[in-house]
């Protein structure tokens, strides 16, 4: 740091950069599991280069047309990122009260700020990219270095869009509601070209939707012809094509310095006063007050969730990701019959959405301390936190069965007991296996309790596929018309 | 016979070196006891293990004859605790706040609103009742977090640095509410590091050090053992 001189840019970028590096880290076991993970991939990444040493690696169309859709897809989950990121910087307790009272040109700050966002997001893909383009790159294929080029190229554009857009929000919706607004946003962002794809009509006689679409591309040469050419040559080593992305990244960099300057330091300001919501009931205080410790816990988990819109919606859009499993068993050449998909649906669904709801109310509890101190026995606040998870499942795990029951009753019937089994499985595997975090981490909340998820998922299938196998017998295999 | 509010016998705990070493203490029901000492004395990690936050590695705890080992549930029926930090959930009001605790202590659901809107009138935050608490000062969090401490009506309250960040008017007053609840028959211990706030709100005062009690008595008691007008720490 003493290299540049203190309060310089270079110096605040460099600062930044630490930062970014710093929040990758990780402690304790999930650390040592990292490295090993790291060192895998690595001696993956070698014995391919090895392999391909002297072997020419051939670039045929689809090629350019893949790294233009990875591109284009891992655009879209960067800006999703940059805009969190963003509302990080602006919304939480950070250090833009230092750095703004600081004799610091506000540019500098923002262009600190952006490129701490971009390397965060690159340093997240450049462990996935880099411990195997790398080793292949060095042992004979230096033309693959251009990836690195193209990842840098789309973190910086990535990093200037999810700070405009999360800046166009909050002028569009005001402070308040920006945080919630843009949270919403960048959930939808992550998932949409995902959940496009899949709602593409499909093609007779195609495998898949990606199948069809990548045909489309190539018929309209997008992709191996143009700008749409530009990330496959830059990802193969065209120096050109490797200066034009890294130009547009540095650009687009550049000029969301140059335009969001004001509409930054006042987004950070807006944002740090903190306005309480009153909202006067009008109702008899006593109505607050409810008889045993069931009710008091679920009134209370209930009212935080309800004024936490953006978290709600997290959860639920955890859903969307499952869209593609559903529409794969209906649909296609070896769909299940509907009633049994539906079974399978509904557990799998009500164990996702108990077990985020159960993380939700037991392990990110905001003031633990307080029932620790409360004369109430911990596994009795325990089973009335999960019921409260389960009863905000129920709504979403009463659906299937009043669609399967339409059909067939006992199905109805099957599947609402296999819901229930699995639901309570997810919940009870998160209570004793979660790990305490706070609510607005609940994107992160795995890292801490992998152990949690794959028991979570085992029981999701094993209970899913055991009430489609038996909704399957009892609905006598219900064809899809 | 004068009844024990909170006798510890023995105590003992370790983090990664001892923090308390065979603490004894004695506090009579009714009086406001200060535990006064500098910061990394041992006196949070002592009243924690009253208020059952953490266990103790050796020793005994007893309030009102309770043993809060055999019984916690019992002993922290009649005990309330409030931190330096208060334990408030930001997207709640204060009455849905005050809601909860009450829930937690088991109250009747009419006797708690009443008690609930009486609180709230007496700390003066009966206009902010239905205002969420995320964009409270840090004096009207302490606040919700008094009534919430007050609502059960706990025999045994235990307030972790009250003092501490709040200006006068609210620094005086807290110190008014505990001496009405002294004044009422409770017992009340605080923790501080600043002897002018023992000074002027305490019955008793326990300095400790290094995770033991190094001496005890009133203002008038310690200066005369100390044989100077003045102590500092």
């Amino acid at each position: 740091m003493t290299i540049t001189p203190a309060g310089s840019f270079v110096w605040l970028a460099l600062h930044e950069l630490r930062l970014a590096f710093r929040s990758r880290a990780t402690r304790g076991a999930a650390r040592w599991i990292g490295y090993l993970l790291l060192a895998g991939w690595l001696v993956i990444g070698c014995i391919t280069g090895w392999a391909l040493r002297d072997t020419p690696i051939p670039v045929p169309p689809e090629a350019m047309i893949g790294v233009l859709a990875v591109s284009v897809l891992g655009l879209t989950f960067m800006t999703a990122q940059a805009m969190i990121g963003s509302q990080r910087t602006l919304y939480e307790r950070g250090d833009l009260p230092l750095l703004l009272s600081a004799p610091i040109p506000g540019r500098s700050v923002l262009l600190a700020k952006l490129l701490g966002i971009a390397a965060t997001i690159a340093l997240t893909y450049a462990a996935l990219l880099l411990p195997i383009v790398l080793p292949v790159a060095i042992l004979g294929h230096s033309r693959l270095l251009g990836l690195v080029a193209l990842l840098i190229a789309l973190a910086l554009v990535a990093a200037a869009l999810g700070l405009a857009l999360t800046l166009a929000i909050a002028r569009l919706v005001g402070p308040r509601a920006a945080r919630t607004i843009g949270q919403v946003v960048a959930a939808v962002l992550g998932g949409a070209l995902f959940l496009v794809t899949q709602l593409l009509p499909q093609d007779e006689g195609r495998s898949s939707t990606f199948a069809a679409l990548f045909d489309r591309l190539r018929t309209a040469r997008i992709g191996t012809s143009g700008i749409s050419a530009l990330p496959g040559h830059a990802a193969l080593g065209d120096p050109l094509a490797i200066l034009v992305v890294l130009a547009v990244g540095v650009a687009a960099f550049a000029a969301a310095g140059a335009t969001l300057e004001r509409a930054f330091l006042s987004g950070y300001l807006d944002g740090s006063a903190t306005v309480s919501r009153s909202r006067p009931s009008g109702r008899a205080s006593a109505r607050l007050f409810h008889p045993g410790l069931t009710r008091t816990v679920f009134a209370k988990e209930w009212t935080l969730l309800k004024r936490d819109p953006a978290l709600a919606f997290q959860i639920v859009l955890r859903l969307i990701y499952l869209v593609p499993l559903f529409l794969g068993l209906v649909g296609g050449r070896h769909a299940l019959p509907i009633p049994a998909a539906l079974a399978f649906a509904s557990v799998l669904i009500t164990s996702q959405l108990v077990g985020s709801f159960a993380w939700l109310t037991v392990s990110a509890e905001d003031a633990p301390d307080l029932l620790s101190v409360a004369p109430v026995a911990r596994a009795q606040v325990d089973r009335a936190k999960l019921l409260a998870a389960f009863a905000m499942a129920a709504p979403f795990a009463l659906l299937f069965p009043i669609a399967i029951g339409v059909q067939t009753l006992v199905g109805a019937a099957i599947t609402l007991v296999m819901t229930v089994l699995g639901g309570g499985a997810a919940g009870y595997i998160e209570l004793k296996l979660g790990k305490p975090g706070k609510r607005g981490a609940f994107n992160k909340r795995r890292s801490g309790s992998i152990v949690a998820g794959i028991l979570s998922l085992l029981v999701a299938l094993v209970f899913g596929g055991g009430a489609a196998g038996l909704v399957f017998l009892v609905s006598g295999g219900i064809a899809v018309p | 016979m004068t009844t024990s509010a909170l006798r510890i016998r023995g105590l003992a705990k370790s983090f990664d070196k001892p923090v308390i070493a065979g603490l004894d203490l004695d506090i009579a029901a009714g009086e406001l006891y200060a535990l006064l000492g500098p910061n990394g004395a041992g006196k949070t990690t002592t009243l924690r293990m009253v208020a059952g936050l953490a266990a103790p590695d050796a020793g005994s705890i007893e309030i009102f004859g309770i043993d809060t080992q055999r019984d916690p549930l019992g002993a922290k029926a009649i005990t309330a605790w409030l931190p330096d930090e208060a334990m408030l959930y930001d997207k709640l009001t204060p009455l849905e706040y005050l809601a909860f605790v009450a829930g937690l202590w088991r109250m009747g659901p009419a006797h708690a609103a009443a008690e609930a809107d009486r609180l709230l009138q007496w700390l003066d935050l009966w206009e902010q009742r239905d205002t969420r608490c995320e964009g409270f000062s840090r004096g009207m969090k302490q606040k919700v977090a008094l009534a919430g401490a007050l609502i059960h009506d706990p025999r045994l309250l235990i307030l972790d640095e009250p003092l501490t960040g709040l200006d006068a008017t609210m620094a005086r007053l807290v110190k008014d509410a505990l001496r009405a609840q002294v004044d009422a028959g409770k017992t009340v211990i605080v923790t501080t590091h600043i002897l002018e706030v023992a000074e002027r709100m305490a019955d008793r005062i326990g300095i400790i050090a290094g995770g033991r009690l190094l001496a005890e008595g009133t203002l008038q008691d310690l200066r005369d053992r100390a044989g100077t007008a003045g102590m500092t720490l």
